[in-house]
């Protein structure tokens, strides 16, 4: 290895969404001067569109292909078997993940010519410097950067479950690579990624059963959401252990053997496939951080301001390696741009409270802001109500009713301090609710702004108007 | 009286005109002392009184603003 150190304006470990937004905004702000250093591994763009949002929702969109003409909700619609081919599903979904990891990654990076790619593992050896290794450990070379990202992203983590190795598992960066539907597969794990890859399974034909350590699905949203949704998922067919969690699996003649231990006693599930979904660990255990003095939560995410600065001067991050609530592609986008901006001199702060966040289900769940708890929790007391879709005419037209919009106010002055949706379309009439919020919008600014009816949006209007009036005594379209 | 001097990487140089422009901006700047740029090296120093500027300060110049086509990180 070269001992040379080569210089950079800007160091970026890792190469995905937070980095590249980075990296961008960095070369539009510099007019391309900026020299920029850019350090990972695997395929460029990182988890969302490899393993993440692009091929989970591509996955769960062909299993709704599949599942809802077999399902109609509407009188005079009979039930329709959609021919399909599983096998080239997923070939068709790898396919896609490589044409937009080569539209929307590869072929941007090949625009800037000021950012120069290492393929490697970075790690500190001063505040200014890293070294790089190739993933066999072999030392590559080592760069220094005025102004250094942390934005290498997030890991599955693997519980220490007994029997598990042995068994064998998926987990969300690995299963875009079966071609076979498992016939039965056991989800340990019932967040959003655990939700999301069930139901697609479930609507393809597998047998679900979900295995998740707290009481309620979902605990970021409201309660009502995670009650509905789980309800739905059970009329759908599948099985949930509550409060439960996996002590050992094995592997028997055909089968995996999970063992679960609940509230009622042990209970053996037998499964064709296992999918651990337990969450997600920060990849900073191999970046030697304390050689640059920063410091990270008990999880490994790195400590930083909202100006997305770190412990150490110079030192930013972002993307879901930093320690906070949400993790997202947008907000890690987001940071990346604040990170990068506040080098050049701005003031900006990165807003959580008024980031989106979605679950892809069907229906979709989606929130920005806070619970009508954790608001009461913070403030006393707060305003809230909840609209159920059963009484909005565009989602009985359509026989879409299982599903709700919750709005917390303050009750001080009526301001939107939170919206929760669950809905087919929440992930884009969530929007609503962000304006809202990052705006400080009034009950009264919803209800006198245009919605068109009938339409999904209108049941934000229709929640809106049920802070000041009984809804049962409203005409249709009352202003 | 105590005095810093802090490095900046200064981009949208191209000339001699754009030296003189940035550095009569950070001269007029309260707590700079004294400013040296390199046009070829796309960098600055600049001596400021840490009492009255910081070095974050010195980004927030008139010159480096928004809708400027100057833009400056710190070095060190």
């Amino acid at each position: 290895m070269s001992e040379e150190i080569k210089h950079f304006d800007l160091v970026i470990l890792g190469h995905g969404a937070a980095a590249f937004s980075a990296g961008i905004k960095a070369s539009e702000l510099s007019s391309g001067e900026m020299s920029i250093a850019m350090i990972g591994t695997g395929p460029l763009g990182g988890t969302c569109v490899n393993v993440g949002c692009v091929p989970s929702k591509y996955l769960l969109e062909a299993s709704h292909r599949v599942f809802r003409p077999k399902h109609p909700k509407m009188e005079g619609i009979y039930e329709t078997n959609v021919v399909h081919d599983f096998s080239a599903v997923m070939k068709g979904l790898r396919s896609y993940v490589k044409q937009a990891r080569e539209s929307k990654y590869v072929d941007v990076m090949r625009s800037y010519e000021n950012v120069a790619l290492y393929e490697g593992l970075a790690r500190f050896t001063d505040r200014k410097t890293v070294e790089i290794s190739d993933p066999k450990g072999k030392k590559i070379g080592k760069v220094s950067g005025s102004n250094i990202l942390i934005a290498t992203g997030s890991r599955p983590s693997i519980p220490n479950i007994d029997g598990l190795n042995d068994a064998g598992f998926l987990t969300s960066d690995t299963i875009w690579g079966i071609d076979e539907l498992p016939s039965s597969i056991a989800i340990v794990g019932g967040g959003a990624i655990g939700l999301e890859i069930g139901q697609a399974l479930l609507h393809f034909g597998s047998s679900v059963t979900v295995i998740e350590a707290l009481d309620s699905l979902l605990p970021q949203t409201e309660p009502e959401i995670g009650s509905a949704i789980r309800a739905l998922l059970e009329k759908e067919g599948m099985k949930f252990y509550m409060k439960a969690r996996v002590s050992s699996v094995h592997k028997s003649s055909k089968n995996k053997i999970v063992e679960v231990i609940t509230h009622k006693g042990r209970e053996r599930v037998e499964v064709d496939e296992i999918l651990v979904a337990t969450g997600r660990l920060p990849n900073t255990d191999t970046l030697n951080l304390d050689a640059a003095g920063i410091k990270t939560d008990p999880r490994g995410q790195v400590l930083t301001e909202r100006s997305m600065k770190t412990t150490s001067p110079g030192i930013y991050a972002a993307g879901d390696c930093v320690s906070k609530r949400l993790f997202l592609e947008t907000l890690a986008a987001r940071e990346g741009v604040i990170a990068v901006s506040n080098m050049f001199g701005e003031d900006l702060r990165i807003d959580y409270d008024s980031s989106t966040w979605a679950v892809f289900t069907y229906p979709q769940i989606a929130g920005v802001g806070m619970t009508e708890n954790e608001f009461s929790r913070k403030n006393g007391s707060c305003s809230c109500r909840t609209f159920p879709l059963s009484n909005l005419t565009k989602a009985s037209i359509i026989g879409e009713t299982e599903g709700l919009i919750k709005i917390t106010v303050d009750p001080k002055d009526n301001r939107v301090v939170g919206m929760h949706i669950m809905a087919p379309n929440a992930t884009d009439i969530i929007t609503e609710g962000a304006y809202a919020v990052q705006n400080g919008y009034k009950i009264n600014d919803i209800i006198a702004t245009s919605h068109i009816f009938p339409s999904m949006s209108e049941g934000i209007k229709n929640a809106a108007q049920s802070f000041i009036r009984d809804l049962s005594m409203m005409s249709c379209c009352m202003e | 009286m105590e005095e810093k001097k802090v490095k900046l990487r200064i981009y949208g140089m191209t000339c001699d005109d754009c030296v003189r422009t940035i550095s009569s901006s950070l001269k007029k700047q309260p707590g700079v002392l004294d400013v040296k740029i390199s046009l070829q090296e796309g960098t600055g120093e600049v001596k400021i009184e840490p009492a009255g500027l910081s070095p974050e300060g010195i980004l927030k110049n008139q010159v480096f603003s928004k809708g400027s086509h100057y833009k400056a990180t710190l070095v060190e």
